[in-house]
């Protein structure tokens, strides 16, 4: 009993602050808790709330700590070397213990981050939280930047992946996706040389790509994953409590009770005390512990089962040893970057004399101008106050149409690369079987 | 040293001190400026290869004669090398596109096809297949994104053995042909 009496006590000691017991004990589990001290004491119940965020930032988070774990199993597993890489994945795939399980969990993970990630851009965009508040200090927009930053080192990360498994499905994706770097004028060639390590995909491109891949943008994404979640309190949150302010009177909550909950209080600028004179009245606001952290333990578990399913379900993939002198017909990128292979393959123009390669324009022209825009929109949306933090603001109708516009083209480019592009890249129904076609030549 | 040089001077004027102060400043910023920068150099420097491991550009396919008549695909280094009674000639397989490996396709009838004005027949053609670029016989591309023709390149005779040598280093005109 006494053992059971000790258990239970230490079991208390590091749960109490998911389950706080009293209104100072639930301040106390924000400030004393090193995982918990950058989530706000009080959070709005419309931040909280299911149908606003979706969680799906939370969830990208989760998918990421998914890959980290069976990444550094993997890490143990596979060898990046032109001659073992290929019957490590093998092994993997085949011999280790649960290794399939492992590799399936990694691949749909990665999948699912990149589908994720853009979700919740596209969230952001049409419930215009790019935008800033009436808080002090705010500064969403860059917030907004580093996020498409993240985008694009998840693109990346999911690219120097495809490459590591040594087979005709890597090869061939890589071959494309560096010559597409080839195609900028002047530079192009000194790009892809830099890229690879050498003129041929080769050990030097296998080892690049795996650093990259293991070490330099897992650390990347953790650092703009930091800065992005601690701009989000320097903006005042979500964007979601700057709209519930704007219907509240302007009368200040007398005593500054943040204060003494938190150290982030007596910083200058945006402190707690600035947004609380919303977040501390009690019907629109309850404590982040436990309610918030019920609700990420939620996403954690729901993520990771829903994971693990898909990949029991769809078992990860792997085809014949890299062959470089077969490409396989039809040869496919991964499918986020269909819409850009299928792109490639209509925008090579003929201007007289100068033929452009389609690469450039689609490859690295429309990618650029796509990203500065971007980049550029939240400083050109003039909308008011009222279109912070609403799905679907009438102010910023025009803006959603154009961006819903542009997402629907990707998806719908997307969906015909992925499904309706056969041998030679030919145009095949999803009813129609595509010819036998010759492998060698 | 002399005393009035000293930093403590009382003589030395406000105005002076300051300068002093921003020229160690200046001089101590610019010095992490510049490792830093000297270090990233070399950083990226040590990533450039200076000595590739890689298979030589010019090496030998064989024999003239030991080569079939019409055509023969050098798997590991994507060529295809044509043989016509005496005369030979080489055609890269990468695609001008992306690179992918075009296929040597037969025609099932011959074609007329008509270049710099002049009618040719052919009975095969190249296509690839990643993005559908298709290209005629002698290379040159009339379908899909390819941007060129497929690259030529040049064939000699070794001296040594009578074996014949690719440059893929040298790429020359389609018209080229080596008469053996």
């Amino acid at each position: 009993m006494q053992f059971l009496e000790q258990i239970k006590k230490i079991y208390n000691k590091l749960t109490w602050t998911w389950n706080p017991g009293s209104e100072k004990e639930s301040g106390d589990a924000i400030v004393k808790n090193i995982l918990l001290h950058w989530f706000p004491n009080k959070i709005s119940k419309k931040s909280l709330s299911w149908n606003y965020s979706f969680y799906l930032g939370t969830i990208s988070f989760i998918l990421f700590l998914i890959l980290t774990i069976t990444g550094m199993i993997l890490m143990f597993l596979y060898v990046p070397s032109v001659e073992r890489a290929y019957s490590s994945v093998k092994d993997i795939e085949f011999v280790v213990a649960f290794g399939w399980l492992l590799r399936s969990v990694h691949r749909i993970s990665a999948h699912l981050m990149v589908a994720i990630v853009f979700l919740h851009m596209v969230r952001v965009f049409l419930t215009g939280s790019y935008k800033n508040g009436k808080s002090i200090g705010s500064n969403r927009p860059t917030n907004w930047i580093v996020g498409i930053i993240l985008l694009l080192s998840t693109l990346l990360l999911s690219f120097t992946g495809y490459l590591l498994p040594w087979d005709q499905l890597a090869y061939w994706a890589i071959t494309v996706g560096t010559n597409i770097a080839s195609s900028a004028p002047i530079v192009g060639e000194k790009i892809r040389f830099f890229l690879l390590g050498g003129n041929t995909i080769n050990q030097n491109a296998l080892i690049r790509f795996y650093v990259l891949h293991v070490f330099f943008l897992p650390v990347l994404v953790l650092f703009l994953f930091f800065y992005h979640m601690w701009r989000i309190r320097k903006d005042g949150g979500l964007a979601a409590a700057d709209n519930e302010s704007l219907n509240q009177k302007p009368e200040n909550i007398a005593p500054v009770k943040s204060k003494t909950y938190s150290l982030l209080g007596i910083t200058k600028g945006t402190s707690v005390h600035v947004q609380t004179t919303m977040v501390n009245e009690e019907e629109n606001s309850v404590s982040s512990a436990p309610h918030l952290i019920r609700r990420l333990w939620l996403v954690t578990l729901a993520t990771t089962a829903v994971t693990i399913l898909l990949a029991i379900f769809f078992a990860a993939p792997l085809e014949e040893a890299a062959n470089p002198s077969v490409t396989p017909n039809p040869a496919k990128a991964p499918w986020y970057f269909l819409w850009l292979q299928e792109i490639v393959t209509d925008t090579t123009l003929k201007l007289g004399f100068i033929t452009i390669n389609g690469a450039f324009i689609g490859g690295i022209i429309l990618p650029t101008f796509l990203i500065g825009l971007a980049i550029w929109w939240p400083y050109r949306d003039r909308s008011g106050l009222n279109s912070v933090g609403v799905w679907f603001s009438p102010e910023r109708k025009k803006q959603n149409y154009t961006f819903i516009g542009i997402c629907i083209i990707i998806i719908i480019f997307t969906i015909i690369g992925t499904f309706l592009r056969g041998p030679y890249w030919n145009f095949y129904w999803p009813w129609e079987s595509w010819p036998m076609m010759p492998v060698k030549f | 040293m002399k005393e009035t040089e000293s930093t403590n001077s009382p003589n030395k004027t406000e105005k002076e001190k300051n300068s002093r102060r921003e020229f160690l400043q200046k001089v101590g910023v610019g010095s992490i400026l510049l490792s830093a920068g000297a270090t990233g150099f070399q950083s990226v420097r040590a990533l450039i290869p200076d000595v590739l491991y890689e298979a030589s550009e010019r090496f030998k396919v064989g024999h003239p004669t030991q080569l079939s008549e019409g055509v023969t695909f050098i798997e590991d280094r994507r060529l295809y090398v044509f043989k016509e009674g005496r005369s030979y000639y080489a055609i890269s397989g990468a695609c001008t596109h992306l690179g992918c490996t075009v296929k040597y396709t037969k025609l099932n009838q011959p074609k007329d096809i008509e270049v710099d004005g002049l009618t040719k027949k052919i009975n095969f053609e190249f296509h690839c297949p990643c993005h559908g670029s298709k290209f005629y016989a002698d290379g040159t591309n009339f379908a899909g994104p390819a941007p060129r023709p497929l690259r030529w390149y040049k064939l000699e005779q070794s001296p040594d053995d009578g074996q014949l040598i690719v440059d893929l280093g040298e790429e020359v005109e389609q018209n080229f042909r080596l008469t053996v």
